[in-house]
């Protein structure tokens, strides 16, 4: 717990505030308590006089704010393994899972999450643990459970729900609980007795749940993997698309322009989770290197990676076409474990964000997205002191993200232990191509 | 992980093999993956020949076995606050507490603990949880829920059992949901509806509940406060009993020469939790140099001195009748936090024990008395490779409990710096 009056001094050889200026060389910040009381040129952050002032020298590296990941799903294992099987395990064992991925998010430089979907009570009860300072975590935001349609993707973990009062009564109740925002899945996805291709919640439902939500002051975000729950997120104004696929009924993937076009209208943010598909065929990969593949394992390799390629060639189009597109990993789902949320970024690199557009997409873009820009996302006065502290310079290469040398939060020097426990968190990228 | 065909040689100034005999100078201890296959001088170590051995010299330090706590509730948070207000927490926060609890003490030396009473399935949780590699801990001796009356101490972890039926289903359920032992509070405590003066099962409740444990194999352990429960436990046969408080329902405090006889003609191991009121006396007199305590807070450190002066006088005398005295800290109860074990081992200075009889009453006494002796407590052929190294001699000074080096489990060196 942070003390009244006491004060830091932060001395950055390289200072990225996130806003998008340009950096500033010998940068200072000045913290008082959780907060950032003075910022910029380290000539102009002048401490107050007789303060009693603890200083960090970073004067040879880069300073930036805390990354903030806009998708997890903290209960996961990121093994491979289905939902199905994870949704098995006891609610203890899933919270306990949950606070060691959060715990790998944060020394990984993330200081804030989005917890996508976990099972009954487990996040709403972790969090009233982290608020009350029993445990340790990032920033979180979380939804309670995601809602789903009987069957549908997700469900299993305790919000199946039909018709317009069942969903009002069910985002009340999560709401109730403690819920942050509401996550729809409106389409199907890996849950096996869900329709990947085709929407989940009619129009009717959907509109009650946004509107609900929204009548609370709760944003919306829908899981999509096909272009119908798009179009119906759309209609909702749902704030997120997550996944944003554009799969039709029958399998086949068409890109919709004048979709695009709609969610550019809207202001739409985009979770495109492109890495969480790499990281099966990664999977994939390394079983291949060691033991190699089964004529099946051959085949989903090869799905797979013309799904990625597909997926790929449609973020860059609709990065082209300005559509907002955030950070959000989607682990520990699937293959994909917490604590490497910098992956995804770099797939939006890939696809097309610009070193800075990349950097602002898990920082001030994620931040705005989750409606929390006026506490977390850019370094700038009166914002809470979430920083990431790098060796080397992001904006040079955006994988230098990995590269952490110091983790801040809300003002607190974060102990992170040992180097050997730091190395286990990294999932390595696979020889084979 | 420690493979199985991997050999280490462990050397040191010093070896407290825990056996109770003298403190072994250079001696050295051969590991073969989890396992100790052999023990002794150094130069009487041999490592079979041909085969690949990692030497650890740990010069001018010593070595002895990890700690067994045999009293913890991985629920407790240590604070300060009562029972009754601990388990209104959801299971889920007092799981994420007993996992923090369980790491904070691994990390300090203690290899072994026995939970005394956990809320629902927390703690069983947490072992599973331990098992797929989700989180580290010390080896776990679980109680699960302790048995109590209706209203009885700690009934609000989840069971209240009323006759001899009801008290054997509830081991029954125990036991298939997989506890080591049953704990049992056989009198009041600092849960408010029970009466700490009085027992609180009767007799024919407690034979059915020592009785049903002991045919599964299964050890018991009685919490009592008073006199006539100690008195109930020993009829039942109980095989640990906790606190042990000479206390007469009418709140007289006389020490019975007839009740410690029992214990020691029975064998039972006394756990007499000394160092929670010390550490709150600590707390008080540590607050009374900063600032002035209030009224309440005199009243408070005046009465539990003096309770604890009671206290060392009764188990001085306990000791010197020839009790077997076992250590377990019963943190993180009421305001006594994990990760501080040496600090109860350390009052039993305060009682008559030497250092070294200090040291076995939290290491092979203790894990005596937990039925796990057959894994751990000593450092023997055949036992796992639960290891401290520590700077000093605490044979000389307890208090060198508190240098630790090194810590092994099971034969892996502890990374203590793991907080993933
Ligand atoms: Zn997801
Ligand atoms: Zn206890």
């Amino acid at each position: 717990m942070v003390q009244k009056n006491d004060f830091k001094l932060i001395k950055c050889g390289n200072l990225i505030d996130c806003t998008g200026n340009a950096p500033v060389k010998n940068g200072a910040i000045l913290l008082e308590s959780s907060k950032i009381k003075s910022i910029g040129h380290e000539s102009n952050v002048i401490p107050p006089e007789g303060a009693s002032i603890k200083v960090y020298d970073y004067s040879k590296y880069t300073v930036m704010p805390g990354m903030v990941d806009c998708h997890t799903h903290n209960n996961g294992f990121g093994d491979g393994r289905l939902g199905e099987e994870l949704n098995l395990l006891a609610d203890e064992i899933l919270t306990l899972q949950s606070i060691r991925n959060l715990r790998a998010s944060l020394f990984s430089g993330v200081t804030t999450i989005r917890e996508n979907g976990p099972k009954n009570f487990t996040l709403i009860n972790l969090k009233k643990a982290s608020n009350d300072y029993m445990v340790l975590t990032p920033r979180m935001l979380i939804c309670g459970r995601p809602l789903s349609i009987i069957g549908g993707h997700m469900g299993y973990f305790g919000s199946e729900v039909t018709g317009i009062d069942e969903v009002r009564a069910e985002t009340r109740n999560l709401i109730k609980q403690g819920a942050d925002y509401i996550k729809i899945t409106a389409t199907g996805g890996s849950t096996q007795t869900s329709f990947r291709y085709r929407h989940s919640f009619n129009l009717d439902e959907l509109n009650a749940i946004t509107s609900e939500a929204r009548k609370f002051g709760k944003l919306t975000a829908t899981h999509c993997v096909s272009t119908q729950g798009i179009v119906n997120s759309i209609k909702s104004d749902v704030d997120m698309i997550i996944h944003c696929m554009f799969n039709e009924p029958d399998g086949s993937n068409k890109f919709r322009p004048e979709i695009v076009d709609d969610l550019f209208n809207k202001g739409t943010y985009i979770n495109p989770t492109l890495h969480v598909v790499r990281a099966t065929i990664w999977d994939l990969l390394n079983i291949k290197e060691r033991i190699g593949l089964t004529g099946s394992q051959e085949k989903l390799l090869d799905d797979r990676k013309r799904d990625f390629d597909i997926h790929l060639n449609n973020c860059t189009k609709m990065i082209d076409s300005g559509l907002k597109f955030i950070t959000g990993s989607d682990s520990s789902w699937s293959s994909y474990q917490s604590g490497n949320t910098v992956y995804e970024t770099e797939c939006l690199n890939m696809a097309g964000l610009s070193n800075m557009a990349s950097l602002l997409s898990v920082t001030k873009e994620a931040a705005k997205s989750l409606d929390i820009d006026d506490l977390v996302g850019t370094l700038e006065i009166g914002k809470e002191a979430d920083l990431l502290v790098l060796n080397s310079n992001p904006l040079e290469d955006i994988s230098n993200l990995w590269d952490v040398k110091d983790v801040f939060l809300a003002g607190r020097y974060i102990d992170r232990g040992s180097e050997k426990s730091l190395k286990s968190i990294r999932q390595l990228r696979p020889s084979l191509n | 992980m420690t493979k199985l065909n991997s050999f280490r040689l462990i050397k040191g100034e010093r070896i407290i093999d825990a056996k109770g005999g003298d403190v072994l100078e250079r001696g050295a201890i051969l590991l073969q993956g989890d396992k100790i296959i052999s023990i002794g001088r150094e130069e009487d170590v041999i490592p079979p020949e041909g085969s690949q051995v990692e030497e650890i010299v740990y010069e001018n330090k010593t070595v002895l076995p990890g700690l067994v706590d045999c009293h913890v509730h991985l629920n407790g948070i240590g604070d300060g606050r009562k029972g009754d207000q601990l388990n209104l927490l959801p299971d889920e926060i007092l799981t994420l507490q007993a996992a923090k609890n369980a790491r904070t003490h691994l990390f300090s030396g203690v290899t072994t603990v026995r939970d005394c009473g956990a809320k629902n399935s927390t703690t069983l949780r947490l072992r599973e949880a331990v098992e797929m590699g989700i989180t580290v801990a010390p080896k776990l001796v679980l109680a699960g829920r302790p048995m109590a009356i209706i209203g009885g101490h700690l009934w609000w972890f989840g069971i209240q059992a009323t006759g001899p039926n009801e008290c054997r289903a509830h081991v029954r359920q125990l036991v298939k949901e997989g506890v080591d032992f049953i704990k049992i509070t056989a009198s009041g405590g600092s849960t408010g509806t029970s009466v700490p003066l009085r027992p609180s099962f009767n007799l024919e409740e407690m034979n059915a509940i020592v009785d049903e444990a002991h045919k599964f194999g299964k050890h018991t352990a009685a919490h009592c406060t008073n006199s006539q429960s100690m008195i109930n436990a020993l009829d039942a046969g109980i095989d640990t009993i906790i606190h042990g408080v000479y206390n007469e329902p009418d709140g007289d405090r006389s020490y019975r020469p007839d009740i410690t006889e029992r214990i020691v003609d029975q064998g039972v191991f006394l756990n007499p939790t000394i160092h929670q009121s010390r550490e709150r006396i600590w707390q008080l007199e540590e607050k009374s140099q900063n600032q002035k305590l209030n009224p309440e807070e005199v009243e408070e450190l005046n009465t539990t001195k003096e309770g604890h002066e009671q206290r060392i006088e009764e188990v001085s005398k306990m000791w010197e009748a020839g009790v077997k005295i076992v250590c377990g800290s019963d943190s993180a109860w009421a305001n006594y936090k994990m990760g501080r074990f040496q600090a109860d081992i350390n009052s039993h200075i305060s009682i008559g024990m030497s250092p070294m009889e200090a040291i076995l009453s939290a290491t092979n006494l203790s894990a005596q008395s937990c039925c796990i002796d057959d894994q751990v407590g000593t450092l023997e052929v055949g036992k796992n490779a639960d290891i401290l190294v520590v700077e000093g001699d605490p044979s000389k000074n307890i208090d060198d409990l508190w240098n630790i080096v090194d810590i092994y489990q099971d034969g892996n060196l502890i990374d203590r710096g793991n907080y993933i």
